[in-house]
């Protein structure tokens, strides 16, 4: 190293990723690359950093926004957004390529009290009251966030904690406090409570949420996200470009019919003005730095910097490394718009593939100097934190952000459209391990070997990316929902996924570089997962068994069924009239929630950002783009419900092993056990037996054996299919906001924690307040006894093309993947099942005494990474619920 | 006159904050913590509180331009108005 080039050396002692002193017994993963100098100073500098949240951007938004009053809303809007991104204080962290963040901290971020402010009242304000009474805090109150990491789990000195998870500068608090009050009864959540509440049945809305039925609203938590960027207008037309296609377009529209058009177009052209003056502010504090450096190539760097930013306040990028900063600077501003997870760049290294072969035929950059962009890109989105309630951060996102990348897949004409860059994008994901962007594998049989085996060594270095994920499965099912709105074999090509594994529809978008057209993809779709989020299937099925009661309140949730419940068929379709009350309060009182979300508090820059918002003349929220039959009914615990069921079937009805009185005393009676609660264990695995253990015994020992999803049992998923079959059906008859029939989604995100920390012991042995079983065809940790192939074979007993994803989550150990026979090994296996019909597999490849140890010693595991449910989060920053689940779940020793 | 002692990195201009707790001085490139009492190399940054139109109302907030709510350690590298 030069001593130009001192200021990239890291100076403070270097976190190990997989343990500093794994015991001998301990497996290793195979494959352990670095990034460069750079990129690995800064990841340092990012495990030593909190995150942090601050007050200046809503608090200039809400000045404006007051300012305003009278104005159109989406011109308040615009105002007031412009207000926030002007006044953000810059932050150019030496060493880094890549400019520009949400907030001015390296983790930083800000609360929006435009969509939500009753969090930061006090317990004694009447509002909070409020919310509690309308359960909309107990999601919360069964959260566990995780401890370590990044995440200020306590106040100390000047710092106080929020949620657990942010730290605010005490100073900043009172002008919060104040701030959120004047969003009093103006906020999304205020404003669409006082209209829910003339659904008519929405006392039961109130129930579902206070027995955690339901996890939370999507109205005002998080109105965005899970959905695909579009980044075609700032590559094409920068963003002076787009101001001037909003003047031709406001002048056209200027008093013609259709005057929202109008203040769409003037929105547009504020909102981007903003933008600027932000760009700009970061390019001054550029120079700022670069006055103050003695390092000449730093100073070189804080100049480039400052140049770039300076050239796309208003430019089109001119190079790969323009065009990966605009981008950057897009994905930001969008996530300054609201509260977003799942905000997925989508397939990035097709977006950017004709800047880079432009480079590299010039020979601009080399695969050595992409690499370490990709890697600056990783870090830039790995910083990236979501504020939002503890029920929400910790017990939904468990800290993550949900940022999915995908790779492979099909181009416009049908031919594979892998290519050299996505090569470097999977290779900088093995040398920058981090949480972000995750990576998902377009599965589809037109790719070539050496694609997919270089996918094959990413997964195998245990990060749990790229998850792989069926091309053919998701064009179906997008062929089969958007084809009323036009939706054609070639446009389905254009897909990605958005947010942990949300199928979402993409176009082609035409973008002209040196002479050439490169049709490249991106999302043309609103959020992809909004409606009803994450219904507990177990605690419904609790209410069935105890006629409509929440046994842990003892509140009444559904109207009491007074049936004996003496045949499977009765509690089988009580257990249908209870779900269709559920999606159905939960689908009208959303369709509220987001209706005032569209009228108080509108997309501006997503929309703009997705076709045809900008040639419409349309929001997102009124149906700009091309694609709008987005909206899903969610589900949490499946496995658990079709293993309850087909206990239930087996030993009362079939075998008639014991009574459903029996089986009820036993459940309340948590099989002789202590609660998880209790024990502050959550899996089934390290549980505490009360003194009454042996009366519970017998019935608990049966309801273990009865036949358990995942190992090819007829019996089971039989049962299992006709869940399916009808979820699938049953969520057509509920319309969105948008007037479309609405359809199904089975992740579980981090939902099967705090869910089933709710929820009594359940017919198929679990016990209360364990964790259910992960993803949606996961089977239930320790369950699947017959191998992968078994567990194959259960979970596509169904068609996978009905619901808008499947997620299966397996853990390997390390051993069995080894070497590039294992590499052949493990594509065979992934291969094998994708081609049954299965949606999506993603894999931890851990040795699970590295897990056990993690818990005990976390500070020598801080960059230890695990796969949840459709992301990768680090180890420390897990709730124990969630950490307690992946130790559990299934190792394969062999496949 | 500022009194130095009483001054924090985090009142100086050349302080940038990774998080809430600390950051790293723009000069030398140093960790430094937030609360830690500044160097002599301090010069104060751009905040409400330095700004004539900032009217202290109590200990933790007051206005700006005598008609919005304010706060003393806002920062206003970015205001147009601060003077």
């Amino acid at each position: 190293m030069t001593a130009k080039q001192d200021f990239l050396k890291c100076s403070s002692d270097v976190y190990n990723y997989y343990g500093t002193k794994p015991g001998k017994e301990i497996q290793a993963r195979e494959v352990k690359k670095t990034p460069t100098q750079r990129v690995e100073k800064e990841r340092q500098m990012y495990f030593e950093t909190k995150s942090s949240a601050s007050v200046e951007f809503p608090y200039w938004y809400t000045r404006r926004w007051e300012e305003t009053e009278g104005d159109v809303p989406i011109i308040r809007r615009a105002e007031a957004l412009k207000a926030g991104f002007e006044h953000l204080t810059p932050s150019v962290i030496p060493g880094e390529l890549l400019a520009m963040r949400k907030a001015n901290y390296m983790r930083g971020s800000y609360p929006m009290p435009w969509l939500s402010e009753a969090f930061f009242l006090s317990k004694e304000d009447d509002l909070y009251k409020e919310a509690q009474k309308a359960g909309k805090a107990s999601a919360d109150e069964v959260t566990t966030m995780g401890q370590g990491g990044g995440n200020v789990t306590k106040s100390a000195g000047n710092v106080i904690s929020i949620a657990g998870k942010f730290g605010l500068r005490k100073e900043e608090m009172p002008i919060l406090l104040k701030t959120a009050k004047k969003w009093f009864n103006k906020s999304v959540d205020d404003v669409g409570h006082k209209y829910e509440q003339l659904v008519p049945d929405y006392n039961t809305k109130e129930e579902i949420m206070r027995a955690v039925i339901c996890m939370f609203d999507s109205g005002y938590t998080l109105p965005q996200g899970r959905e695909v960027m579009n980044y075609y207008y700032p590559l094409q037309y920068g963003i002076e470009g787009i101001k001037n296609i909003c003047k031709e377009k406001q002048n056209q529209s200027a008093g013609y019919t259709g005057m929202d058009r109008l203040y769409f177009y003037k929105a547009v052209y504020t909102m981007l003005e903003g933008l600027q003056t932000w760009i700009m502010n970061y390019a001054r504090e550029a120079l700022f730095m670069a006055s103050l450096e003695k390092n000449k190539l730093q100073k070189k760097e804080f100049k480039d910097i400052a140049e770039r930013l300076e050239w796309l306040s208003k430019n089109s990028p001119r190079t790969f490394h323009d065009a990966l900063q605009l981008i950057w600077i897009f994905h930001v501003a969008v996530l300054n718009e609201d509260a977003i997870s799942g905000l997925s760049p989508g397939r990035l290294g097709q977006v950017l593939y004709p800047f880079w072969k432009q480079d590299m035929e010039k020979g601009i950059i080399d695969k050595e100097k992409t690499l370490e962009l990709l890697e600056c890109m990783r870090m830039k989105f790995t910083e990236l934190d979501c504020f939002a309630s503890m029920g929400v951060v910790g017990g939904v996102l468990s800290g993550n952000t949900f940022n999915n990348l995908c790779v492979g897949g099909l181009d416009k004409y049908g031919n594979s459209a892998a290519n050299e860059l996505e090569m470097l994008i999977l290779e900088s994901a093995m040398s920058c391990d981090t949480p972000q962007p995750t990576l998902s594998m377009l599965y589809d049989e037109k790719l070539p070997e050496d694609f997919l085996l270089k996918g094959i060594e990413c997964t195998k270095i245990g990060t749990g990316y790229p998850a792989w994920v069926n091309n053919r499965v998701a064009m179906e099912f997008l062929l089969n929902n958007f084809k009323k709105e036009g939706m054609q074999l070639e446009e389905a090509r254009a897909w990605a996924i958005g947010g942990c594994l949300e199928t979402s529809p993409g176009s082609w978008m035409p973008l002209e570089l040196n002479g050439e057209t490169y049709y490249i993809p991106g999302g043309s779709a609103p959020a992809t997962s909004v409606g009803v989020h994450f219904i507990s299937l177990p605690k419904v099925l609790e209410a069935v068994l105890f006629d409509g009661l929440d046994k842990r309140t003892g509140r009444r949730v559904y109207p009491a069924h007074g049936s004996k419940l003496d045949s499977y068929e009765e509690i089988w379709t009580i257990f249908k009239r209870y779900f269709s009350i559920t999606v159905e309060v939960l689908t009208l009182t959303n369709n509220i929630q987001h209706d005032i979300w569209g009228k108080v508090s509108p997309s501006i820059i997503n929309s703009m950002l997705k076709p045809d918002c900008l040639e419409a003349g349309k929001d997102i929220s009124h149906k700009g783009c091309r694609y709008n039959r987005t909206f899903n009914v969610e589900i949490c615990g499946g496995v658990n419900l079709v293993n309850s069921l087909a206990s239930i079937k087996k030993n009362i009805f079939d075998a008639k092993n014991f009574t459903l009185q029996k089986l009820k005393a036993a459940i309340e009676a948590n099989f002789g056990y202590l609660s998880a609660l209790e024990t502050g264990s959550y899996s089934l695995i390290e549980q505490v037996k009360t003194k009454n253990y042996m009366d519970w015994l017998k019935i608990h020992k049966l309801c273990l054996d009865a036949p358990k999803y995942g190992n090819d049992d007829k019996y089971v998923d039989t049962i299992f299919k006709e869940w399916q079959q009808w979820f699938s059906k049953m969520c057509e008859n509920y319309r969105s906001l948008y007037d479309e029939p609405m359809y199904s989604c089975q992740i579980s995100v981090s939902t099967h924690a705090p869910m089933g920390a709710v929820t009594l012991a359940t017919p198929d042995g679990r016990l209360c307040g364990t964790t259910f079983a992960d993803g949606s065809v996961s089977a239930y940790p320790g369950t699947d006894i017959n191998g992968p192939y078994a567990l194959f074979n259960s979970a596509t007993c169904y068609d996978h093309a009905l619901s808008q994803n499947s997620q299966l989550n397996m853990k390997i150990h390390p051993s069995v993947v080894k070497g590039r026979e294992g590499s052949r090994k493990f594509l065979e296996m992934i291969r094998a099942y994708l081609r049954k019909g299965a949606f999506h597999a993603q894999f931890n490849i851990v040795d699970s005494r590295m897990l056990h140890d993690a818990q005990k010693n976390p500070e020598k595991y801080r960059g230890l990474m695990v796969r949840v449910a459709g992301f990768t989060q680090y180890w420390v920053e897990l709730g124990k619920q969630i950490q307690d689940e992946v130790i559990a779940r299934t190792e394969y020793e062999q496949i | 006159m500022i009194k130095l002692k009483k001054m924090k990195h985090f009142d100086c201009k050349y302080y940038l904050n990774t998080d809430v707790f600390k950051g790293i001085c723009k000069r030398d490139k140093n960790k430094i913590n937030a609360d830690d009492s500044a160097c002599n190399n301090f010069e104060k940054a751009q905040k409400c509180k330095y700004c004539s139109n900032f009217t202290l109302t109590d200990s933790e907030l007051g206005t700006c331009m005598t008609k919005y709510d304010a706060y003393p350690e806002m920062n206003a590298i970015t205001c147009n108005d601060f003077k």
